[in-house]
């Protein structure tokens, strides 16, 4: 996890732990982030990276967070996952 | 090989073929844009590429062909006019498919420029297309679209993806693989128990030819009372198309309560008793509205490795021989009993019967090979400028399918040097000729005197005799001293080095072409020939035989042998008359027919055999075409034509390069094939 200006780059495979990390990271910090972007080198490891990215978008709807975006990952470990987050 | 290998090569002899079929598709595809049960056709074709793909890692290729399955899908479901440029879009795809596939399997880093280009192409329609249509949608009818949408969960989607990812799957469904749609509703501790709706998914892609799953994340909270370690997510519905069973499914989920997990089989489309499942672009697809329960009737079919066809088709070779043998067995026949008379003949006729279905095999309509000729004519169309229209006659025919393979690069090579050379300049030169503007290219196959012949024919300006034969002064491959029949100066094109085109263009002109079609064919024991009206256009005709495996040879007796002359290249027989027989040089005999002085070949001379030597009117001569023209094979009498199972000869008969293989007769006796194209006469003897 690392700053690149007013965007934020994770990995997509981050454990339970690292995500809970993730999550006392961002919560004072949401509203100066811009965008979050997520490197997708790596399959998704958990499920809860997803609802964490969908909690920050409807928390705050104007951050930017283009993997979300796209609604769909492919990964040779799962195949296609797509995801549908809005009300 | 690990079986992960073995897998994987299936993989991509699979890929392979879906793109092929990809590539004749979209361009049939583009000639009728109406016709939405190939769009169909050409949608699941994609879909199964994107699973195989994903599956093996080749994600730059999963990506690609997904977004592109997401046009296809827009455009099949709503039957909406497709735009011209969008058809280009299209055809522009499946070459960035091509390639990519490549860039996979070759591990290059680097992808071509066009990949990322095409790609963004295709968001962008995705994305014009899916906001319209849902515009569209909200006004006209939104109420259907919650029924829709409701029923699984999802309101983003006009169609439902779910509903569509089950009918993609369903289309793709071999023999022996199953479909199930598994619903996992995990509580909200799953985590803290250690589940993860992930791990499923990952177990499950292990044992999955396909895997796609929709996760819903309409109940997750916003961060005021969100906690990471809780589920949130309503539900996660998978489809998978997989060969296991519903028990070992069950199994990956022994741990979850009941409520946790749901798992539902979905079976096969329904096709009607008589209708093939594949093939037929109108037996899937067309009325697919609604999830089938019944039972599949389908053609089954396994794949073979060719390898294991060409052993089964030796050994049918072997019982040939072998069921020859005892029909032609002096001693067997010399039996004067009826049963065993009748024994003998079924037996014939159950090797003939054998020997016929495992021919078939190998057999294989040529419309595929025609399919993708269209590509390469609208391609060079495009190319060159001109105008073209593509006639395919006969593409029923069947070839060998070891020959169908390397039929591809020849025809492709004829093509182009047809519309780059043959056709006129231009609509306004065709016009002049009183010609209509759009050039005719005609692909044609049939049978011949047991061959095979597949011409290519253009209707443009045929060849000039006469600049040919200069030419080919001037490059040194004829004398000028020759006098060539028309079909002999035509065949001069066709010699290494020979271009009579004025500018090289990269579709053909180099002159290094045609030769190496030339070779290409003869490889496969075949033959060109080229005929040509000056003003009204030419046809290359490949003349093969029908198997490479079976030769149809004249069986002739000669210097005490038996030889075998393929009959494709015998033109006639004959006893001369001892007055058209004369002697060159006092070493050389030539006999004259039809003003044709023919050079005489002794097989006793070739072979250094030694024999009574006869005169050429007390024995036969056979005419052959060959490279260098006719000759007359001299034979003591005709045995009678037959077809006989090709044989390799021993290294040490290799070198004989007058020799093409050998066969084994009836009687056990070993006959040679001859080379015709390697007999020379001791002396040249001018032809006119």
């Amino acid at each position: 996890m690392e700053f690149n200006g007013d965007a934020l780059m994770i990995d997509t495979d981050m454990s339970m732990e690292e995500i809970i990390k993730f999550e006392e990271f961002i919560r004072p910090r949401i509203d100066f982030i811009e965008t979050i972007e997520v490197e997708e080198g790596c399959a998704l490891k958990s499920s809860a990276l997803l609802s964490i990215l969908v909690s920050l978008k409807k928390t705050r709807p104007k951050l930017q967070i283009p993997f979300l975006e796209k609604g769909l990952s492919i990964a040779p470990a799962y195949g296609t996952i797509h995801w549908i987050y809005h009300d | 090989m690990t079986k992960q290998e073995q897998v994987k090569a299936i993989f991509i002899e699979e890929a392979g073929e879906i793109i092929e079929k990809l590539d004749i598709d979209i361009i049939r595809f583009e000639e009728n844009s109406s016709d939405f049960n190939l769009l169909n056709e050409i949608f699941r074709g994609v879909h199964t590429l994107k699973g195989n793909a994903n599956a093996f890692g080749f994600t730059r290729l999963g990506e690609f062909v997904h977004y592109f399955e997401d046009v296809l899908d827009y455009y099949r479901s709503t039957k909406e006019d497709i735009e011209e440029h969008n058809l280009e879009l299209f055809v522009e795809s499946v070459d960035v498919i091509k390639e990519v596939m490549t860039c996979e399997l070759d591990a290059i880093d680097t992808l071509p420029k066009s990949y990322s280009e095409c790609l963004e192409k295709i968001k962008t329609l995705v994305s014009i297309k899916k906001s319209k249509d849902i515009s569209l949608d909200k006004q006209n009818d939104v109420s259907e679209l919650i029924d829709l949408a409701s029923e699984f969960g999802f309101s983003e989607e006009p169609e439902n993806i779910l509903l569509k990812s089950i009918k993609a799957h369903q289309a793709i469904q071999d023999d022996g693989l199953n479909l199930y749609k598994i619903d996992l509703t995990l509580d909200v501790d799953c985590y803290k128990r250690g589940f993860d709706h992930l791990l499923f998914i990952k177990n499950l892609a292990e044992e999955a030819k396909s895997i796609e799953s929709f996760f819903n994340m309409q109940n997750v909270e916003t961060l005021d009372t969100f906690k990471s370690d809780t589920n949130y997510i309503k539900n996660v519905e998978i489809v998978v198309l997989t060969p296991l069973s519903y028990e070992n499914i069950e199994e990956f989920f022994e741990f979850l309560s009941e409520d946790e997990y749901s798992i539902e089989s979905i079976k096969p489309v329904v096709v009607k008793e008589d209708e093939p499942l594949v093939v037929n672009n109108k037996s899937i697809g067309a009325s697919d509205d609604t999830l089938s329960t019944s039972t599949i009737t389908q053609k089954s079919t396994i794949r073979i490795d060719t390898l294991k066809l060409d052993e089964l088709f030796d050994s049918v070779g072997e019982l040939v021989i072998a069921q020859n043998f005892i029909a032609q067995n002096e001693k067997i026949r010399s039996v004067e009993d009826e049963s065993i008379g009748r024994t003998i003949d079924t037996l014939s006729k159950i090797t003939k019967i054998i020997q016929d279905r495992v021919m078939s095999l190998r057999m294989v309509a040529i419309k595929d090979t025609f399919e993708k000729m269209k590509r390469v004519v609208r391609d060079t169309s495009k190319k060159t400028g001109k105008e073209v229209h593509l006639v395919v006659q006969g593409e029923e025919t069947e070839i060998d399918k070891t020959m169908i393979d390397s039929l591809s690069d020849p025809l492709i090579h004829i093509i182009r040097n047809a519309i780059d050379h043959g056709l006129e300049a231009n609509a306004d030169e065709r016009i002049k000729a009183g010609k209509s503007r759009e050039g005719k290219i005609t692909l044609k196959a049939f049978h011949k005197s047991g061959s095979i012949v597949i011409s290519v024919s253009d209707d443009g300006r045929g060849i000039n005799k006469e600049r040919v034969l200069s030419k080919a002064i001037e490059r040194g491959i004829v004398s000028g001293d020759e006098n060539f029949t028309d079909s002999q100066i035509f065949a001069l094109i066709m010699q290494p080095g020979f271009s009579t085109a004025e500018t090289i263009s990269d579709l053909s002109g180099r002159g290094v072409g045609l030769d190496v079609v030339k070779t290409s064919i003869e490889k496969l024991r075949g033959k060109i020939e080229i005929d040509s009206k000056e003003g009204e256009g030419t046809t290359f005709s490949m003349v093969l035989p029908l198997t490479l495996a079976i030769i149809d040879g004249m069986l002739v007796h000669a210097a005490g042998e038996i030889y075998i002359i393929p009959t494709l290249s015998v033109v006639e027989s004959f006893r001369p008359e001892k007055e058209i027989v004369h002697m060159a040089k006092g070493k050389s005999e030539f006999v004259s027919l039809r003003g044709q002085n023919i050079p005489i070949i002794r097989l006793s001379d070739v072979f250094t055999l030694e024999t009574q030597r006869i005169e050429p009117w007390e024995g036969i001569l056979v005419c052959v075409e060959t490279e260098i023209g006719r000759i007359a094979i001299m034979v003591d009498s005709l045995i009678g034509r037959q077809q006989v199972v090709i044989k390799t000869l021993g290294k040490s008969l290799t070198k004989l390069k007058e020799v093409s293989g050998g066969a084994i007769l009836g009687n056990g006796e070993i006959a040679l094939i001859l080379n015709v194209d390697e007999l020379r006469p001791l002396i040249e003897v001018p032809h006119g």
